[in-house]
């Protein structure tokens, strides 16, 4: 494997010298694209007090597309599936090689502060988002508790 | 600022903005590789990042849009203020690589000739950093190659010396042997001139006397006629008659009378036999110099398996060590100059080939970029300086190295660029500084000499500094400047222009301190924007030092700002690693870098390494010292455990005064000793040992009182038992005739043992044996008888008392011998307490030991009687001899050790000593019982002799008033009275005897020789060793008793305290000591008897005769003890007892002559009357085959030990001539010999070679196998220059003839140095060229003054 690009190494060394709070990303011991993410769930979210690991990964021609991100710990929400895939605009055709990761990782954040049920991705999560959204969110508390307490 | 410097930075790549190109929304982007990612080819746009703005591309790509003018300008004073190296690779335009076809700044590779980007040529300098490592190891494994030629070359440096010189002796052999052919024939011719013209002139005279007579007497007959013949006078005519008789016949005389005038014309006439033209001419020509064809060795040198790198093929193609090459190599050097020379293209060392393709110079950021290349090619250049595969460099490379400089100093400053343009000016003097230690034959210079080398190992303890906090930094610059003063040290202590590298050295070192100083300073504001007005200069230093180590941006940044930032280069951060921790390692790894030679080159990685190597080098050779040192002792102490057998013999001189000693000073203890040792007697084991005592002590004790009491027993003795008992005394005591020495005995014995013993053997085994054993034993009963008488007075009337028989035949002898021992013993102590001893003696032995006596004596009457009868009716004289001279001595030497301890160490340790000696007797006995005996009885008469010749005059005069007095008067014409008579009767029946003996040998045993010898090989196998583990165990049990120091020096100390011992009891080392003062010499050049011409060998004949080896004259020359001439034989030729320059010659045991007949390749063997034995060998290089034979030995059991000098070897051989052994090949390791040209052999079986050409002695044993090697190269004492003659006494003490120094050394047996003396010159105890040295029994020696044609005696 070439080199890593400049970019990925200063954006890692910023992530590690100037943690976001609330995320945390660490680079694979084995491959410097590929990160091991923590997200804690926002307050005055149902995610609230959950720990959500995602993995992200740098493809080949980063910056100039986007990095591949995922939700290994099952979340209830309406914009992620069950494999943990994210319906995130930024993550698909509105990325810019301006942003980045922890630019990615802060709007994945505040998707789970905002699920934006007109474009789901898990189209029964959205359903109920949509048609009940207490019970959505009783929901999501209750995934968060399940999968995304530690202990 | 932060804000700032991300207002500087591209979003995309989140760097520095490089040509910030602006896009219609107002956002920048770096033009590469941003702005080119971010392009929708297939629609021509790009879009924002930013914004999202989707914008057109212009016609000529992204390079249209617009560059941020602004945003540029700000970069430029960001870096200004905060001193921010640009990126390299600013400015650069990205291309494919040209290896992996990426988009990417390039750089140009000099590893594959192409612009390759960072990758890439990462991962070629990795190869080539592991070629290079591949290469210094193949370098380091055949770098012996150049070590062994450099060996090589000595080795034939030597050779060609050697060989210049001998061809020189040669040609002056020749020219010797013509002039004196010349010279004889002319002298002979003009002699017989002389007679001739003598001759004739005396016919002539007497001729013309008799005319005068004629004319005369017929004038005055004619005037007698005319007068008086007429008639006045009256004649009668008879006298008329006789008248005309008278007149007639004078008539007829006349007539006929004619002369022969042919008299006179019987010319002589000088015919040559030859044109003398032609002669002229042959003479002229008679020799040619032939110089052997040089075969080149062709590429022998270069390692095949050392494949040199392409670029530095040329060079070490030229390292095939041959000098021509070299030359031409000088020349076209010269020629083409060094710019021109293909190593490295004529580049400077680290130099990067010149390229126009590379970067605009004037581009500061192409400089900067520049400055990157530099290094990375410095690191490549360093990894392959350290291989060693350093090459030619040409000046550019520094020219260009300062240009640079100068530019980037004329982009930041003038007066900086001023000083470089200084600098530069420097350099350019300096600049062939690398070529000063260039390798004249590879091109191939030397690493540390190359400043660039200089300033990367500077930079790396710089580095380092710049690492650490300012506090260290201090430190840090002080190991630096500490290296730096070695550097310029070492740089001064250099060549030529190493004085102007000095001078740039200097400069480059105030640089750099001041960078240092300022980088500290730096480094201590941290940040630094504290101090703006500081930072440019600063900046600049730090850059121009950086630069010159090949720092990039962020080493430099990294200097100045210290620990701030943490990103280094892939490069940078090798180096810190390679960096060595300690800054004192550092300075250590410059210093021997700078100082060390060109194969002392470390690369960066291993700089550390290095510097522990060579602390580890330092230790080791702290430690080598130290373990040389244990090795040392540890050979010492192996020496001296060999030299057991040496000092063994000190411990045989023992009982010469031992016994004496108790007589003296401890006479209890003597009677104790007497005691033990009768009851050592009473086992019927030690009979020859103690009788052999018997017989030494007796002698001596004989001499005062020898007059009176021993003529009962001499009147029983036959004339012929009268001779041979003289003769067999005197053949032990003429081959062993020093007085001081014990070793003699010792020899003798063993040379009695090899041959004698082995005669006897045979002799005994004839159906006879038993009645001559008998008779044998008798004679030596009756000899034994002699002592007897002496103490008869009191111990005759016990002998016939005593009447009891218990003894058998052959016992007989022994056991009266064991009295005749005791009693001997006894009357020793007698002389200071007799009763008490003798009371002693009887109470001790008691009844038993008296019954036996009176049987013994008794029985040895009868015996003695019928002895004489089987002798007579025999009338073997011979055998009567042998068996004499076998019997009658009867071992004193191995009893005597036990005997001196029994007196010395009172009691058990006596009897101890005595039961194992004669279990080892007992040993022997098993396989030959009466060889054994007779061996041992031979051993104890060359004591008893030797120890009355040790004696001296007065010894001598009363062994032989002994002799007289015991063979009465039928021998007093063999032995007239006074010492010089009985020495010389000694000799001459030594000779007998030796001759006899040895006729004995081959004659009366029926197999003949060849069993004979080998019996006595066996014997002379068994029986050292044997004798050796004795000496050993006596040595011990000495010790064991704890008594005094048994060594050596302590015992002959205490001998010479005690004064008893007289003469026999002087210390060599004394006496050598005293060493300086020629006595006298012999010879002078010439062919006559006694003189000389080139004499080479020297040896000392049994009878104490000086052989010399008149090498030029073909001939052996003998002379006695006081330099008389007494013989030559030998003259020019190939024939039997011929020789052709001779060499050495040694003397056996019996007198034969063993003569290395140098350019026949043969040896020798000639009997003691001179006449031809045999001969053997032949020029070749098998085993048995000579080159130039040169020194030749013999040692006590009869083997001939011959430096067979161009073999470089020693051959040793039976004294029949049969090969043996060899050992020895050319070299220089131990073991090896280069020329060896003497050789000589102690008693203790030591073969001692001069290794002349390696400036040593080397010391061997029998076998081969190295004992210690003495010396080295050099005139200091205890060194050589091609040592010739070797010669070891008897005591072990070596002399070395120190040929090139022209002086003799003289060693202890251990090796150490004990004395020197002579020097260069002509006069006495000068010397021009020596050869061969020899010591006499009386400790004079010998030496050969080849040069001034003579022997020297000291």
């Amino acid at each position: 494997m070439s080199s890593l690009p400049r970019r990925i190494i200063k954006e890692t060394q910023r992530l590690m010298q100037e943690p976001v709070p609330g995320i945390n990303a660490i680079p694979d011991e084995n491959n410097a694209r590929y990160f091991h993410v923590i997200v804690t769930g926002p307050n005055d979210s149902p995610f609230e007090g959950g720990v959500f690991k995602l993995e992200l990964f740098l493809p080949e021609d980063y910056p100039m597309s986007a990095p591949k991100v995922r939700f290994i710990t099952k979340i209830y929400h309406p914009n992620i599936d069950r494999l943990g895939r994210i319906c995130l605009d930024v993550l698909k055709d509105k990325w810019s090689p301006a942003l980045q990761i922890r630019t990615i990782l802060l709007s994945i954040q505040a998707l789970l502060s905002a699920p934006n049920p007109d474009d789901p991705l898990a189209n029964d999560v959205a359903e109920l988002w949509k048609v009940n959204e207490a019970e959505a969110i009783r929901n999501a508390r209750e995934w968060t508790q399940k999968y995304a307490v530690e202990d | 600022m932060e804000q700032f410097e991300q207002l500087l930075t591209c979003c995309v790549c989140l760097d520095r903005y490089r040509i910030p190109k602006l896009l219609p929304c107002q956002h920048s982007f770096c033009m590469e590789p941003c702005m080119e990612g971010l392009v929708d080819y297939v629609r021509r746009q790009v879009k924002c990042p930013e914004c999202r703005a989707e914008h057109r591309i212009p016609y000529n790509g992204v390079q249209a849009f617009p560059t941020n003018v602004t945003l540029q300008r700000f970069l430029e004073l960001h870096i200004e203020i905060t001193g921010e190296l640009p990126d390299p690779t600013s400015g650069q335009i990205m291309e494919r690589c040209g290896v992996c076809s990426e988009k990417a700044y390039l750089s140009h590779c000099a590893h594959c000739e192409k612009k390759i980007c960072e990758d890439c040529k990462s991962a070629h300098m990795d190869i080539l950093r592991r070629e290079i490592t591949r290469f210094n190891s193949q370098i380091r494994r055949s770098l012996h190659r150049l070590q062994d030629s450099l060996a090589i070359i000595e080795k034939n440096t030597m050779s060609l010396q050697t060989n210049a010189i001998s061809v020189t002796e040669e040609i002056d052999e020749i020219y010797q042997r013509i002039t004196k052919a010349i010279k004889d024939r002319s002298d002979q011719l003009k002699g017989e001139i002389d007679r001739y013209l003598a001759v004739e002139l005396r016919n002539l005279t007497t001729l013309k006397e008799n005319l005068d007579l004629e004319i005369t007497n017929i004038g005055s007959n004619c005037d007698i006629v005319d007068k008086y013949m007429n008639e006045t006078v009256e004649w009668d005519d008879c006298e008329l008659m006789d008248t005309k008789e008278i007149f007639l016949k004078t008539v007829e005389f006349l007539r006929h009378f004619e002369y022969e005038n042919n008299d006179y014309s019987r010319r002589v006439r000088f015919l040559v036999s030859i044109d003398p033209n032609q002669l002229v001419m042959n003479l002229a020509t008679f020799g040619d110099l032939n110089i052997a064809p040089h075969s080149t060795p062709g590429g022998s040198v270069s390692s095949s398996h050392l494949a040199p790198p392409s670029g530095l093929q040329p060079g070490l193609m030229r390292s095939k060590s041959d000098h021509r090459l070299a030359t031409q190599f000088r020349q076209q050097e010269e020629r083409g100059g060094y710019n021109d020379e293909p190593v490295l293209g004529g580049r400077k060392f680290g130099e990067r080939p010149q390229r126009s393709a590379t970067t605009a110079n004037s581009d500061r950021y192409g400089e900067g970029s520049r400055y990157g290349r530099s290094d990375y090619d410095y690191e490549n250049d360093y990894e392959n300086e350290s291989t060693g595969g350093r090459t030619g460099k040409s000046s550019r490379f520094r020219s260009r190295f300062v240009r640079s400089h100068q530019n980037d100093d004329s982009d930041t400053e003038q007066q900086q660029q001023q000083r470089q343009q200084e600098l530069k000016e420097r350099k350019e003097r300096v600049l062939d500084s690398e070529d000063v230690s260039r390798g004249q034959l590879s091109g191939i210079i030397r690493l540390s000499d190359c400043s660039r080398v200089v300033q990367r190992l500077a930079d790396i303890g710089k580095e380092k500094k710049s690492d650490k906090k300012s506090d260290a930094a201090c430190a840090a610059q002080a190991a630096v400047q500490a290296a730096i003063q070695n550097q310029k040290a070492a740089m001064q202590r250099q060549q030529q222009k190493q004085s102007a590298a000095a001078a740039d050295e200097d400069e480059l070192a105030r640089q750099k301190r001041k960078s240092v100083t300022a980088g500290a300073a730096g480094a201590a504001t941290s940040s630094s924007e504290a101090v703006p007005e500081q930072r440019p200069t600063s900046e600049r230093l730090a850059s121009l030092k950086t630069t010159r180590g090949g720092e990039d941006s962020d080493g430099s940044g990294s200097n100045q700002a210290a620990a701030s930032s943490p990103v280094r280069t892939a490069t940078a951060a090798t180096r810190a690693e390679s960096k060595p921790p300690v800054s004192a390692q550092v300075a250590a790894v410059k210093k021997t870098q700078r100082s060390g030679s060109s194969d002392s080159s470390a690369s960066t990685e291993s700089s550390a390494s290095s510097g522990a190597a060579a602390a580890a080098a330092a230790v080791a050779a702290a430690a080598t010292p130290s373990s040389s040192q244990h090795k040392a002792p540890s050979t010492a102490r192996h020496s001296s455990a060999r030299d057991s057998v040496a000092s063994s013999a000190v411990p045989e001189k023992k009982p010469f005064v031992s016994r004496f000693l108790p007589q003296h000073s401890n006479p209890p203890s003597a009677s104790n000793g007497t005691s033990d040792k009768k009851k050592a007697e009473s086992s019927s084991s030690s009979e020859e040992e103690t009788s052999s005592e018997s017989e030494s002590e007796s002698e001596p004790e004989t001499k005062p009182k020898a007059s009176t009491s021993s003529t009962a027993t001499a009147s029983k003795s036959t004339p012929s038992s009268a001779s041979s008992s003289t003769t067999a005394a005197t053949s032990a005591g003429s081959s062993s005739t020093s007085g001081s020495s014990y070793r003699d005995r010792l020899e003798a014995r063993r040379a009695s043992r090899d041959d004698t013993a082995l005669a006897s053997r045979s002799s005994y085994a004839t159906p006879s044996s038993s009645g001559y054993g008998s008779a044998g034993s008798s004679s030596t009963a009756r000899t034994r008888t002699v002592p007897a008488p002496h103490h008869a007075s009191e111990s005759e009337d016990r002998y016939g008392s005593s009447s009891t028989g218990t003894g058998t035949g052959s016992s007989y002898t022994s056991r009266f011998l064991n009295k005749s021992k005791s009693s001997a013993i006894v009357t020793q102590p007698s002389l200071s307490t007799p009763t008490a001893s003798f009371d002693e003696d009887a109470n001790g032995t008691g009844d038993d030991s008296d019954s036996r006596y009176g049987t013994g004596r008794s029985r040895y009457l009868a015996m003695k009687e019928r002895r004489t009868r089987l002798a007579r009716s025999r009338s073997s004289h011979q055998f009567g001899n042998e068996d004499e001279d076998l019997d009658e001595p009867v071992s004193p030497t191995t009893v005597s050790p036990s005997a001196y301890l029994a007196s010395r160490y009172s009691g058990y340790g006596s009897s101890d000593l005595s039961r194992s000696r004669s279990s080892h007797a007992l040993k022997s006995r098993d396989n030959s019982p009466i060889t054994d005996r007779s061996a041992g009885s031979s051993r104890a008469g060359a004591l008893g002799s030797s120890s009355t010749d040790n004696k001296d005059g007065e010894a001598l005069s009363s062994w032989a008033r002994y002799l007289k007095n015991k063979y009465g008067s039928k021998s007093s014409k063999d032995t007239p009275s006074g010492s010089a008579g009985s020495a010389r009767d000694s000799h001459a029946a030594s000779s007998t005897a030796a001759s006899s003996s040895h006729a004995h040998g081959t004659g009366s045993s029926g197999s003949g020789r060849s069993t004979a010898s080998e019996v006595s090989r066996r014997l002379s196998l068994g029986l050292p060793l044997r004798q050796a583990n004795e000496l050993a165990s006596s040595d011990d049990d000495g010790s064991k008793n704890g008594l005094g120091s048994p060594t050596s020096p302590t015992v002959a100390a205490a001998v010479a305290a005690a004064g008893i011992t007289g003469v026999a009891g002087t210390i060599p080392k004394q006496v050598y000591l005293r060493k300086r003062q020629q006595l006298f010499q012999l010879g002078g050049r010439g062919s006559e008897p006694g003189s000389f011409t080139w004499p080479r060998g020297l040896a000392v004949g049994p009878d104490n005769s000086i052989v010399v080896a008149d090498s030029s004259n073909h001939r052996v020359q003998v002379f006695d003890s006081n330099g008389i001439f007494v013989k030559e034989f030998g003259e020019y030729g190939s024939g039997e007892g011929e020789f052709d320059c001779l060499a050495g010659v040694a003397v056996n045991r019996i007198g034969q002559y063993i003569i290395a007949d140098r350019y026949n390749h043969r040896i020798q063997v000639l009997d003691p009357q001179g006449r031809f034995l045999r001969a053997f060998g032949s020029q070749g290089t098998a085993d048995g085959k000579f080159n130039y034979p040169w020194g030749v030995t013999t040692d006590a059991l009869g083997f001939i030990y011959v430096c067979d000098k161009e073999n470089h070897r020693v051959q040793v051989f039976q004294s029949d001539g049969s090969f043996v052994g060899k050992f020895g090949s050319c070299g220089r390791g131990e073991g090896q010999l280069e020329h060896p040209h003497y050789i000589a052999v102690s008693n203790t079986n030591r073969v001692i070679v001069s290794d002349s050409n390696n400036h040593r002695i080397q010391i061997f044993d029998v076998n081969g196998k190295v004992l210690s090697t003495v010396g080295g190269e050099g005139s200091d004492d205890g060194q050589f220059k091609f040592p010739r003659g070797v010669a070891v006494d008897d005591q072990g003490y070596i002399f070395v003839a120190d040929s090139g120094n022209n002086r003799i050394q003289i060693f202890n047996p251990d090796g150490s140095f004990l004395k020197t003396f002579g020097s260069w010159g002509s006069g006495d105890s000068e010397f021009k060229g020596l050869e061969g040295v020899a010591i006499m029994s009386n400790g004079n020696i010998l030496v050969c003054d080849r040069e001034n044609h003579r022997v020297q005696v000291f």
